[in-house]
């Protein structure tokens, strides 16, 4: 007898991207759109949270049909509704619950509430298995956090970011150098025809603990920058996004390695927006391959088009929820700061 | 024809059953955002009644003005329902389906959007007929006073919705008159009329429905005056990649 397939109707619209997605046991994308609003917020230099519900409403039902219909399914060969119920900002979370709730009374599909961090972590199902207990560093504008993982729903978040996340960083600097929001994609091609030759500081890197800090780094650039301006002179902007990129990957990966060799997980996962950094993909890759074999985990790095927000993440963490029997009812509401569901401590 | 009503424009979530003359409806007063209560309710109307949602031919909905989170959450829920089951959906002026719960007679339904800011819409009720003289719109009370003013009329002015009393004297400065009051009823926006009113309005595109905010957000209008260029359509600004 063969184990029937599960299959997630999965939404997200936790920030400035409306996405549907069709999921299959957790591993397969059968369908996946995504309305993004770039275009829309880049007048404004970053996103104002009203203008994205706005957006948001436009679209809903429309992408809805779009995902059915490019899964080739109807709502019979749905097994699950799922849908980002927080962090992110709060009317924008809100078009999505308020669609996956109404869809799952009008079908009568059970509903499954998804954190978005969970997400971003599970879009690394989406290209391998992965094996447990694993550990990710899970990069973004909002968060910069190292993940513990006993198994696919319980988390622990072992290192955290004690002011700006890295993404947020990268968004403040683009400013000062003139990029358009978001910011990240131009900084790390910059970043790649110039040399580290400011030597930002490298905040909390040789601490004991596993978090962060990134104000202190926006700060040495943004003085530099000043100073620079006012004896008139012209800095190299490869060089600055170099040098700014060199002391983000660093910490990161510099923590992330001394993670690993303490909580030797079987799988590495690198996870959210910032994981569609070259500089940073590239490095963990590189100074993972360097760790003994005894401890070198397996490495997953999503692929690019789902490092930035999407259904489809929602889509596969909810297949694991779903395996748990971990159901919500219609009275689900959206959680702006919702955390990771907290694990028993791992840490002995 | 079963019409299922939902308003959250306000801090007021009703939701209710016409079919025929007959209105079942159901209140809650709800501080925070409805998105927790409004399902559960219409469940329970649901329930009462014996149906699902299946059986409802029609579903109407506020469309606005109002609190602009609480608006899309009746909307977007509206909208998925009758996109999945291929129901009717229809839209109400949630200033219409004030003013259609208030005495006959001149109707100012508003809603206080502060600093002397209101959305509101000029209606006159009269056997159980609603006419809009003053469009829906986001109006200066010198304005809105202004417009009611020059409507010529010399019956009582009944207002609804949020309370005027703390622009009583202003009210009365700008009309020249004291001939207004407030309506008796519960000044609340009441989800059977709203049913009443989707009775004979055409059915919509749930793709295409939208909330009327009557309001561009901030950023909006200092991008605009800034930039000193025009709107595009909303769809400009959102493309699938
Ligand atoms: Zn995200």
């Amino acid at each position: 007898m063969t184990k029937k397939d599960v299959r997630i109707l999965a939404f997200e619209s936790s920030c400035d991207e409306t996405s549907t997605a069709v999921i299959k046991n957790g591993r397969e994308i059968e369908s996946l759109i995504v309305a993004t609003q770039i275009k829309s917020h880049q007048r404004f230099g970053g996103v104002v949270p009203e203008v994205a519900s706005r957006h948001h409403i436009e679209v809903i039902t429309q992408i809805t049909k779009e995902a059915l219909d490019e899964a080739n399914a109807t709502w019979d060969d749905i097994d699950a509704i799922a849908v980002t119920y927080g962090p992110g900002l709060v009317g924008a979370l809100l078009i999505g619950v308020s669609a996956a709730k109404a869809t799952s009374m009008a079908t009568g599909i059970p509903l499954i509430g998804v954190d978005h961090i969970m997400g971003h972590i599970m879009a690394a199902q989406l290209k391998d298995e992965i094996e447990y207990p694993a550990l990710a560093l899970q990069v973004s504008g909002g968060h910069t956090e190292i993940v513990l993982m006993k198994d696919p729903i319980h988390f622990e978040i072992v290192g955290d970011t004690r002011d700006d996340a890295a993404g947020e960083a990268y968004d403040k600097i683009g400013r000062v150098l003139g990029v358009n929001y978001p910011a990240g994609k131009t900084i790390d091609e910059w970043a790649h025809k110039g040399k580290d030759t400011f030597h930002f500081p490298r905040a909390m890197m040789e601490d004991d603990d596993y978090d962060f800090s990134f104000s202190g780094l926006k700060s040495a650039f943004i003085n530099t920058c000043h100073h620079a301006d006012q004896i008139h002179e012209e800095l190299d902007k490869y060089d600055l996004a170099a040098s700014f990129q060199a002391s983000v990957v660093d910490v990161l990966s510099h923590k992330t390695i001394r993670a690993i060799k303490e909580y030797k997980p079987k799988t590495f996962i690198l996870g959210g927006g910032v994981a569609a950094n070259h500089g940073l993909r590239d490095r963990l890759a590189e100074e993972i391959e360097k760790l003994h074999a005894d401890i070198k985990p397996k490495v997953i790095l999503p692929d690019l088009k789902l490092c930035g927000d999407n259904a489809a993440m929602i889509g596969a963490a909810a297949y694991n929820l779903y395996q748990a029997g971990k159901f919500s009812d219609v009275n689900l509401n959206a959680d702006p700061s919702l955390e990771l569901p907290y694990a028993e401590s791992m840490l002995k | 024809m079963k019409i299922l009503s939902i308003t959250t424009a306000t801090n007021h979530l009703s939701v209710a059953l016409n079919d025929g003359d007959k209105i079942w409806e159901k209140n809650e007063e709800d501080h925070r955002n409805h998105s927790e209560h409004l399902d559960p309710l219409i469940n329970e109307l649901l329930k009462e009644n014996d149906l699902t949602l299946k059986d409802i031919d029609r579903f109407a909905v506020a469309e606005g003005p109002g609190s602009y989170t609480g608006l899309r959450i009746g909307i977007t829920t509206a909208k998925m329902f009758t996109s999945i089951l291929n129901k009717d959906l229809v839209g109400v002026s949630t200033l219409a389906a004030l003013a259609n719960g208030a005495s006959d007679g001149l109707i100012v339904s508003e809603l206080d959007a502060r600093n002397k800011n209101f959305f509101a819409g000029v209606y006159r009720k009269a056997d159980g007929k609603l006419e809009n003289l003053v469009p829906d719109g986001h109006y200066y009370l010198d304005d809105l006073m202004n417009k009611v003013k020059d409507l010529g009329l010399s019956e009582q002015v009944i207002f609804v919705g949020s309370p005027i009393e703390k622009y009583q004297d202003e009210i009365k400065d700008l009309l020249g008159s004291d001939n207004f009051t407030q309506d008796a009823g519960d000044n609340q926006i009441h989800a059977g009329e709203i049913g009443k009113l989707a009775l004979d309005k055409e059915a919509v595109d749930p793709d295409k429905m939208v909330p009327k905010y009557l309001r561009r957000t901030q950023a909006e209008m200092d991008w605009h005056n800034k930039t000193g260029k025009a709107f595009g359509p909303d769809s400009d600004y959102v493309e699938e990649v």
